[in-house]
């Protein structure tokens, strides 16, 4: 029982935990959509454009999670608008995007003879070094984008399933799409605390992918999802301290380890799973 | 069904929240401090301070670039447990700020270069000036002296050890100090020309009279690229002032540097350690094997 | 399936145009259909069958010209119109179930927060069970035939309680059992007074079964009675070169059913 408790004794053990938990659910939340509508390429983006948002705030003296916010929005709704009516296929756009906003950022940094190292630190995230208030935020944000998909579960569900249903059923689906844009930027500027940018993007897609192999209906496999989330964080953290491993990799390495089991083992996994 | 899964939910949501709530310290050894260094060369500049009676621990491994550093659990363990931190100040430990504020806790903080000059950072990475001190060995001297001070203060039983150990080591650096005028001298002043790979060398290049002709990096970070003007303009300088050697620090991308070897037809020497001693078999397990090594290189290349 | 439409719903087209990109798919186009009326829409394929539909439901715009239902324009009467397309344009591997898929039919009758309660279900359960898709609630829809999938969709489409049913070719490449639950979904919605359009190929049916038919070609050429439509003339201005007029009299119409430009048309242009 020791070895549960002891990483415990460090509050910033306690603090990272709590940290990647929450960011943890969120990803797997958020993730489902992203998994269900083949957004994976977009999360990954997202998380590698706010980079310029991030140079931006630095050059003002403000806030660099807020320029990572107004980035990672603006990212999502221009995505959303150049494929907008399919003149321009989504992947497509979040190529163009992703790739502008990236060198934009690399261009600022450069040109800042006063490069920071934070910076850099924002983007590689540090679930070891969560303050209190990090936490607060972490939490506000999360609660924030967790109650919108409760609460607009079923209009987000048709805009999935079936675009000419939502037309028919005159729901906003414009309106929704961006929204579902903007909560998933909110959740990847969340997560970048924890596990960083080249890893947010996997759980955003990992713990769902894992979840659809598990579930048939939508509400479980968030549900699954989110647990796996959890339990990855929760793993990954403690996997890293004793095995003294750099813990945002760890964190993703576990969720891909539950992955494989699940793939490997799950009697009908698949498209055409047969439960009955 | 649902009510399971809000039972479950529930459940964690509020395991976090005790978890939360109570923070039991760690347990402290009673006895002597523990030390712990940031980097390398400060380990082993404090530990002859220290002598027998401490061991001073080091954060970063030897030849890790502290720029590109990610702590790791029991990285953070040392952090917390510390009761002795020794950094070298002047922003160079910005990386680990966040994680220090995150820990929380009471240490004693032995900022190395504390009372210090610095020269201003040309770049204006660092904007409390270039915190390279300690390749000026004189400027260590004032190291060590902030290290004898505050361990003495941390384990004051201890206060006459540390004085005599700090006053023969500074009498070392001293000494040093003098073999490197010696060194040096088998060059001549204007061939005392620096070209590196980022500006690092402001310090012993003014203690020696070095020129230093540029940086390939033209920052103190390694983490910076050069545009290409500012290659451009180094590729000139070099041919203007014929500065022969491109010097590296040991494990730096060395490609930046071949390609202005090519323009320029100056040597590349991959060798110099700046950033931290090397392990205990290589060429620079101490501070002042370290500084002893560069000059020879330094010297060997430029004669 | 007790909610009777209160006031008419009579469906009024008024001279629309609809196109894409300068071309025109539909022209001049106006009808009114009264309440409860059930009316076939044929025409050679390109005439503009299923953009018609989409049209009504909102799904194109208009270049020109009116819709009404009840009298109010298109869009005041959220869900008064069911649509259910040839082929659905859903993800399949979406993990829902035929509850599921039907439950979203009960979406616009409850209010953006609300959760579905006992009514919606027993809603769709009757909705099930008229398409004889009762025993299979708790199916993916990823595990069930063409046919049973067809079934679902329009499942949904009744557990709407719509005042007009719209169906894009129900009876093309669908299973016997299918067709016989579309037959009989006919007259259920015939029994609870909803204009019903449908559009087919099966000319026979649409003689045989229904009240009016629509013959379009880009344009009306004939609304009226079965008998009073499919005459030679008016097949001939509709169907062109493939209809071919026997010496005896006989009129023969070449209706091949493979979706083409109109389905392309609206590939390209969601």
């Amino acid at each position: 029982m020791n070895w549960l408790l002891q990483p415990l004794e460090y509050a910033f053990m306690v603090h990272g935990l709590l940290a990647s938990i929450i960011v943890g659910i969120l990803c797997a939340v958020m993730g489902t959509y992203v998994v269900l509508r083949g957004m994976a390429f977009l999360g990954d983006a997202m998380a590698h454009a706010i980079l310029p948002g991030v140079a931006i705030a630095f050059l003002l003296h403000g806030n660099l999670l807020v320029g990572a916010i107004i980035a990672a929005v603006i990212i999502a709704l221009s995505i959303g608008f150049f494929s907008k009516g399919g003149v321009v296929k989504e992947d497509t756009a979040i190529g163009i995007l992703f790739a502008a906003a990236l060198s934009l950022g690399v261009a600022l940094i450069s040109s800042i003879q006063t490069y920071a190292v934070d910076l850099s630190h924002i983007l590689f995230g540090n679930v070891l070094g969560v303050s209190v208030s990090d936490l607060w935020l972490t939490v506000g944000l999360g609660l924030i984008v967790l109650v919108t998909v409760v609460l607009l579960y079923k209009q987000f569900l048709v805009i999935s399933f079936d675009p000419i249903l939502a037309a028919t059923l005159r729901l906003p689906a414009e309106l929704l799409r961006n929204l579902m844009l903007v909560l998933l930027a909110l959740t990847v500027v969340v997560s970048l605390q924890t596990v960083g940018v080249g890893l947010a993007a996997a759980m955003l897609v990992t713990p769902a992918a894992t979840a659809y192999l598990l579930t048939r209906r939508l509400a479980p496999m968030m549900l699954v999802s989110a647990a796996i989330g959890a339990v990855s964080s929760l793993v990954g953290l403690y996997l890293s301290y004793y095995l003294n491993i750099v813990s945002g990799s760890a964190i993703v390495l576990t969720a891909t380890g539950i992955f494989l089991l699940v793939f490997l083992f799950h009697p009908n996994r698949g498209v055409l799973w047969k439960r009955k | 069904m649902r009510l399971l899964w809000r039972g479950i939910a529930g459940g964690i949501f509020a395991a976090c929240l005790l978890l939360a709530g109570c923070q039991p310290a760690p347990s402290r050894p009673a006895g002597m401090p523990t030390v712990l260094a940031a980097e390398t060369f400060l380990g082993d500049i404090a530990q002859n301070v220290a002598g027998d009676r401490l061991k001073v621990e080091t954060l970063l491994p030897v030849t890790v670039d502290p720029h590109e550093f990610q702590p790791k659990p029991q990285d953070v363990v040392k952090l917390a447990q510390c009761q002795v931190l020794i950094v070298n100040g002047l922003g160079y430990e910005s990386w680990l700020q966040k994680t220090i504020e995150g820990i929380g806790g009471q240490r004693l903080e032995i900022v190395a270069t504390a009372g210090l000059t610095p020269n201003p950072d040309p770049s204006g990475a660092h904007p409390e000036g270039d915190p390279h001190m300690w390749m000026d060995p004189l400027n260590t001297i004032h190291y060590v002296e902030q290290i004898r001070n505050g361990l003495s203060q941390a384990d004051p039983a201890g206060a006459a050890a540390y004085a005599a150990n700090a006053a023969a080591y500074i009498a070392k650096l001293q000494a040093l100090d003098q073999w490197i005028r010696n060194r040096v001298a088998e060059v001549p002043v204007e061939k005392r020309l620096l070209v590196t790979n980022h500006d690092a060398l402001a310090y012993f290049g003014r203690a020696y009279q070095f020129t230093i002709v540029g940086a390939v990096i033209p920052s103190i970070t390694t983490d910076a690229s050069p545009s290409a003007q500012q290659l451009a303009a180094l590729i000139d300088t070099i041919r203007k002032t014929g500065a022969p050697v491109v010097f590296l620090d040991v494990g730096e991308n060395q490609k930046l540097a071949d390609q202005i070897a090519a323009e320029t037809g100056v040597k590349v020497v991959a060798d110099l350690y700046v950033e931290s001693i090397s392990g205990p078999g290589g060429p620079a397990p101490t501070y002042i094997d370290m500084i002893e090594h560069d000059v020879l290189v330094i010297v060997g290349a430029l004669k | 399936m007790d909610t009777y439409p209160e006031s008419p719903a009579r469906l009024d087209v008024d001279n629309i145009s609809v196109g894409y990109n300068g071309t025109s798919v539909l022209q001049n186009i106006t009808f009114q259909i009264p309440h409860g009326a059930r009316v076939a829409v044929v025409g050679p394929n390109g005439a503009g069958k299923s953009t018609l539909f989409k049209t009504l439901v909102g799904l194109l715009p208009l270049r020109e010209g009116k819709i009404f239902i009840h009298g109010l324009s298109l869009g005041h009467h959220m869900d008064c119109v069911a649509y259910v397309p040839q082929r659905e344009e859903v993800d399949w591997r979406f993990p829902v179930t035929v509850q599921d898929v039907v439950m979203m039919g009960r979406f616009g009758h409850q209010n953006w927060l609300q959760r579905p309660g006992r009514a919606d279900r027993e809603v769709v359960e009757k909705s099930l069970r008229q398409m004889g898709m009762e025993e299979r609630t708790d199916r993916s829809i990823s595990d069930l035939s063409g046919g049973q999938q067809q079934r679902v969709f329009l499942a949904r489409a009744l557990a709407q309680e719509p005042h007009i049913f719209l169906m894009d070719e129900p009876f093309t490449g669908v299973d016997a059992t299918t067709q016989e639950a579309t037959l009989a979904l006919l007259d259920h919605l015939r029994r609870q007074h909803v204009t019903v359009l449908i559009s087919t190929h099966d000319l026979n049916l649409a003689a045989s079964r229904f009240d009016s038919v629509l013959l379009l070609n880009r344009r009306v050429i004939a609304f009226a009675e079965p008998k009073l439509v499919f005459t030679p003339e008016n097949l001939s201005r509709a169907f062109g070169s493939q209809m071919l007029k026997l010496p005896d009299g006989m009129v023969l119409v070449d209706e091949c059913c493979p979706p083409e430009d109109e389905h392309a048309h609206d590939e390209a242009h969601k």
